[in-house]
């Protein structure tokens, strides 16, 4: 019986190690690959470990590309969305939660229904409204529309909810005002679902891919995604520095995910309690 | 005195609801109301900005969406895929939960690899894959070569390719899942496993008779949020086949797209982007029904 169970762990244990290998393949492999020659990615048959190590398709990319420039446009954008989507979230998450209104529920369900709007049907509208405006291949016009995140008032009215009225009440009396109690007591108060919500905004932000490709017309004003995905459909044989350049947009969110691994876990699981 | 203080914070008040509520009025007006109500009204107009035409066509457009063979096909291979993809994603993703759940050793080493795909963006991930389906010099036939399997074009067969890109976006996404099933795992009492265990009862017993009731609501979010993002898949499609070989990946997001900022047809790609809506709405409302009925 005791051996049975054993075995049984055994088997458990040993697929789950060759689905992590899984997973974990298409890494090791786009990052090795990309200390290949453009010769040896296109060789037959294929290698895994380099051959003959090079940092080539890196320099290249750097020095053709413009690829330090494609970072530096998608830290900006990814920065200022995720700093000012989770201020917002802040105020907006502390207003539903801890003031009573005419309206309030309303607003608080309507933000709940738009979180399950397709954003396929909204951005034909925005198209042309960014168009009207002139806002067009301008960053006001990737970051407006995500001034408000419908999910991050959503987690914080949830988490504020929860911080006792007594803190509240008892710097009101002190006589601090209402944006000194917001900025003093009930920020300071949020710091783990802060970090939680900068980082899915964070890696949502890195990601976008369609509008930014929609709205941006001048290539110097590219993030990564869009970027990429232009050296991707170009035809060329440069295959090294395609790894490579994809390689670089990983390689951050790699960095900091080895540093704040329990943070990530923490913040995904938090999304999932309601 | 007292009254003026409490004047004085009453206006308070009044300026931080202010603020909030007047940003996000404008805010939800201008970035979604509006949009969505342009939108909806758009699909009956013919519209086009290259064209210069706004001319109001009835449901004209629903007509043309409905007698389109690629319409149907998109819609087809929408709903399969989604269909596949939640089942793939909550399945999976509830079996590696249960079985990480139950390892001492290199639990959290193991999440951590699990987990990976999910944080990477879907665009560099959709070039990795359309790489490692390359039939050439891909990963993936590198490794069945070392089986003495002979690989496939992946995405250059028309049977095979929607299934590849299938398998991409689980390998992608079920991260999320394992992670939100370990979460509810743990809320799962000690004491009704070891009821169960005096009870006599066997593995699968207590899994389905104990651990699933107990995570059912978690099952319920997982699926009802896969459902509602692999509708709108679209990065994978456009990264890795272009809706192709032939049609055999379009998908409604890839026709929306391609309507709209390739041929520029406004209202006709509006129309099936309200198509796509009516379909999600429905399914919300049938599982508001789900689970209200759950809980008499």
């Amino acid at each position: 019986m005791n051996s049975k169970l054993n075995l049984q762990k055994k088997i458990v244990y040993t697929l789950l190690i060759l689905g992590a290998i899984v997973m974990s393949l298409p890494f090791i492999w786009l990052i090795l690959s990309t200390f290949k020659t453009n010769k040896e990615i296109m060789g037959f048959p294929p290698t895994f470990i380099p051959n003959n190590w090079t940092i080539e398709n890196y320099v290249d990319i750097m020095k053709n590309l413009k690829i330090s420039r494609y970072f530096m446009n998608s830290l900006f954008l990814a920065g200022t969305k995720t700093i000012i989507g989770v201020y917002t979230s802040l105020l907006c998450g502390y207003v539903l939660a801890k003031f009573k209104f005419p309206g309030r529920d309303l607003i608080f369900q309507f933000i709940i229904f738009s979180m399950m709007v397709p954003y396929l049907i909204m951005v034909i509208p925005l198209y042309d409204m960014i168009n009207y405006f002139e806002w067009s291949d301008s960053y006001i016009a990737i970051i407006l529309p995500v001034f408000l995140s419908s999910f991050g008032i959503f987690m914080m009215r949830q988490y504020l909810k929860g911080i006792p009225n007594s803190l509240i009440e008892a710097a009101r009396i002190d006589g601090a005002g209402e944006f000194m109690i917001f900025h003093k007591i009930v920020i300071p108060l949020s710091v783990n679902m802060i970090s939680a919500l900068s980082i899915f905004l964070f890696l949502w932000n890195w990601e976008d891919f369609l509008w930014p490709y929609l709205v941006l017309t001048t290539q110097d004003k590219y993030p990564l995604a869009v970027a990429l995905n232009m050296f991707s459909g170009q035809n060329t044989t440069d295959y090294g520095g395609l790894f490579a350049a994809t390689a670089i947009t990983i390689v951050p969110i790699l960095v900091v995910y080895l540093f704040a691994q329990k943070r990530f876990v923490e913040g995904i699981s938090m999304s999932g309690i309601k | 005195m007292k009254n003026l203080k409490d004047k004085l914070i009453k206006n308070q008040q009044f300026l931080i609801i202010g603020v909030a509520v007047i940003l996000m009025i404008l805010f939800y007006s201008i970035f979604f109301l509006i949009p969505v109500f342009k939108g909806v009204l758009g699909s009956f107009y013919e519209w086009n900005p290259i064209e210069g035409t706004k001319d109001f066509i009835g449901i004209g457009n629903y007509k043309f969406l409905f007698s389109s063979p690629l319409f149907w096909i998109s819609l087809k291979n929408t709903l399969l895929f989604t269909l596949l993809s939640v089942v793939g994603r909550t399945v999976l993703g509830l079996l590696l939960a249960v079985g990480l759940h139950s390892t001492m050793k290199g639990k959290n080493y193991l999440r951590s690899a699990y987990f990976l795909p999910v944080i990477m963006p879907i665009v560099a991930v959709s070039i990795v894959w359309k790489w490692i389906y390359h039939p050439r010099i891909g990963l993936l036939n590198m490794v069945l070569m070392m089986f003495g399997i002979t690989g496939e074009n992946w995405l250059g067969n028309s049977s095979l390719a929607l299934p590849s890109v299938l398998m991409m976006t689980i390998w992608k996404d079920v991260g999320y899942a394992v992670i939100i099933f370990m979460a509810a795992l743990l809320n799962v009492p000690k004491s009704l496993y070891e009821a169960a265990e005096i009870d006599g009862a066997n593995k699968s017993q207590i899994f389905f008779k104990i651990v699933l009731p107990t995570i059912k609501p978690t099952i319920i979010f997982i699926v009802i949020t896969s459902l509602i993002s692999y509708f709108q898949s679209f990065v994978q499609i456009f990264i890795m086949t272009k809706g192709g070989p032939g049609t055999s990946t379009y998908v409604l997001s890839y026709l929306i797209y391609n309507e709209a900022f390739v041929r520029y047809n406004f209202g006709y790609a509006s129309a099936i982007a309200v198509i796509l809506f009516l379909i999600i709405i429905f399914i919300t409302i049938i599982q508001k029904k789900f689970i209200i009925g759950e809980d008499e």
